[in-house]
């Protein structure tokens, strides 16, 4: 049983805060979805969280099972079982999958047996309906947008995260990549029980993944929280503050 | 595989199909061992420089008509001063991958296109630990030429890398496409400098040219961190990928390049 828990954090880049006393909780078995308009801070609040330095943290803390990780490295994140999905993968030329991924498990796990590895890296990227030559073309290398989230994907699978971001892993798949890739979350989401957070501007990949809670975000942090029904107003309204009841008083 | 092995200014093993001529001598004015190779035949090459005792040597490549080479250089040991002519002609087609672990190095290199619809890729790799002076000449003497150039290195420790790498393209030699990509991770706060240059007399001609000289891009280490894998690791990753990244060489060559890089950062 695992605790995520975002306090008070606002958090600026190139001194421009993005982020302003964003809270939430998530646990163990809990799946949340996060919506909200572009630009609101939604793939910054994913990053923050997996420590990247392109941010500077300004008040609040990020707490995993009451451990502080403000200032805790990006890997030591990772491997107390944080995961991001990105919604922009990035291509690294000359690096293989397979050795990414190697180099990766074996520093998660000393006793990483290479012949288990092939073996599941092998069913794991059939069970995708992903190219097997893709393990050793450089990561996400001339991939096509929709491969690369299949990636982000095969990556969960490998490395077993207990913690779970995936930022619009939706958008760029096709309709049955994205059946794929949405029964492959739930999958695994059945199996391990881990925390979910997604960010997702469709109502479509909800239903595959069912969200226990939304939460609809504006301006840096979050402003209503409801359940599967708040998904239909937003399709219906937008992100209109009126009819969704989220007008903020501001404060002086 | 065709091979080539030498030690110093010395062939000490040889093994050659008859689609590659060649052959050695010492110019007694100079005192320089030249070697000639003519290849006449689509084929792969790998020549091995074993340079024990600084060493001076040249190696002239003359790729025949309609021909293709696959070109893979390793260079080894102490200090030499190379220098290196390609003469490709008519139709030809050359891909050298190289890659250089040598302590000291200067090597000139001159590539001539001298006939029509000739083209290189030419991808050099190399760890630079203390000097390393690469000049790289690629001459179009011939319409429809192609020449990709693509020095790649990373510096440590001592080094001090540097590229100069010319491209020329006289007036009413149309059609030829001139491109250069070089680029120096430099690890170290010593000085490392590429000078990229163009030098082109014809408005017909598609070039580019690319100079980078840094450390490796901070998103490509997060994406590789958030995995799990610390810095360091991310880092030795990085620097694999940079060092056998567009070589055309086995997969066994490939792991031996990356046995090396696993012994300089321990
Ligand atoms: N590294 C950065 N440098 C400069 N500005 C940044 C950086 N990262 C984010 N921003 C800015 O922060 C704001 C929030 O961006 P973010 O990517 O978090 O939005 P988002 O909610 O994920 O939007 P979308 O729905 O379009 O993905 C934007 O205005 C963006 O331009
Ligand atoms: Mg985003």
């Amino acid at each position: 049983m695992h605790t995520l828990k975002i306090e008070n954090l606002t958090a600026s880049v190139e001194n421009k805060t993005i982020l302003k006393d964003f809270n939430i909780e998530i646990k163990s078995g809990e799946i949340h979805a996060i919506m909200g308009p572009n630009g609101t801070g939604k793939s910054t609040l994913s990053k923050v969280i997996m420590g990247s330095s392109n941010y500077k943290i300004e008040k609040g803390k990020i707490l995993f099972d009451d451990k502080e990780l403000n200032d805790l490295p990006t890997d030591e994140r990772a491997r107390l079982g944080l995961f991001l999905g990105y919604q922009m993968p990035l291509e690294i030329e000359g690096v293989s999958n397979s050795d990414f991924l190697r180099t990766a498990m074996r520093s998660k796990n000393e006793e990483f047996k290479l012949y288990d590895f092939i073996k599941k890296i092998n069913s794991t990227v059939d069970q995708l309906n992903m190219d097997r030559q893709m393990i050793h073309r450089g990561i996400n290398e001339g991939f096509s947008g929709g491969e690369r989230k299949k990636n982000e994907i095969l990556q969960m699978y490998m490395l077993e995260p207990n913690t779970i971001i995936l930022d619009e892993i939706d958008s760029g798949l096709d309709v049955d990549s994205l059946r794929i890739v949405g029964e492959n979350v739930m999958k695994y989401y059945k199996e391990n029980k881990p925390a979910i957070l997604l960010i997702t501007h469709y109502q479509r990949l909800l239903d595959y993944i069912k969200p226990d809670f939304v939460h609809i975000m504006k301006d840096g942090h979050i402003v209503k929280t409801g359940d599967k029904e708040l998904v239909k107003e937003i399709e219906e309204y937008g992100y209109d503050d009126e009819k969704l009841g989220t007008k903020v008083v501001e404060e002086n | 595989m065709n091979k080539i092995i030498l030690e110093n200014d010395k062939i000490i093993e040889e093994n050659l199909d008859s689609s590659i001529k060649y052959d050695i001598f010492t110019n007694d004015t100079f005192g320089i061992a030249s070697l000639t190779l003519e290849i006449t035949n689509d084929t792969d090459l790998e020549i091995n420089y074993n340079f024990k005792d600084k060493t001076k040597l040249e190696t002239m490549i003359i790729v025949n008509k309609d021909v293709n080479l696959r070109l893979f250089e390793k260079i080894n040991g102490e200090y030499a001063k190379l220098r290196t002519k390609y003469y490709l002609k008519e139709n030809s087609n050359v891909k050298t991958s190289k890659f250089n672990n040598i302590k000291e190095i200067k090597e000139y290199t001159i590539i001539n296109l001298d006939e029509e619809n000739a083209s290189i890729e030419y991808n050099l790799k190399t760890i630079s630990e203390k000097e390393e002076v690469y000049d790289i000449l690629t001459y179009h003497n011939a319409s429809n030429t192609i020449s990709n150039i693509n020095p790649n290195g990373v510096n440590i420790k001592d080094g001090k890398l540097k590229f100069n790498v010319s491209s020329f393209v006289p007036n009413k030699i149309v059609k030829c496409d001139a491109g250069q990509n070089n680029k120096i991770i430099n690890l170290t706060n010593n000085e490392c400098i590429i000078n990229p240059n163009l030098y082109i007399d014809e408005y017909d001609v598609t070039a580019n040219h690319s100079a980078w000289i840094g450390s490796f891009n901070s998103d490509e280490l997060f994406y590789l961190e958030s995995r799990g894998i610390n810095k360091k690791e991310a880092t030795k990753l990085l620097i694999k990928g940079f060092l056998t990244n567009k070589l055309e060489i086995e997969e066994t060559e490939k792991e031996n390049i990356k046995n090396i890089i696993d012994e300089y950062w321990r």
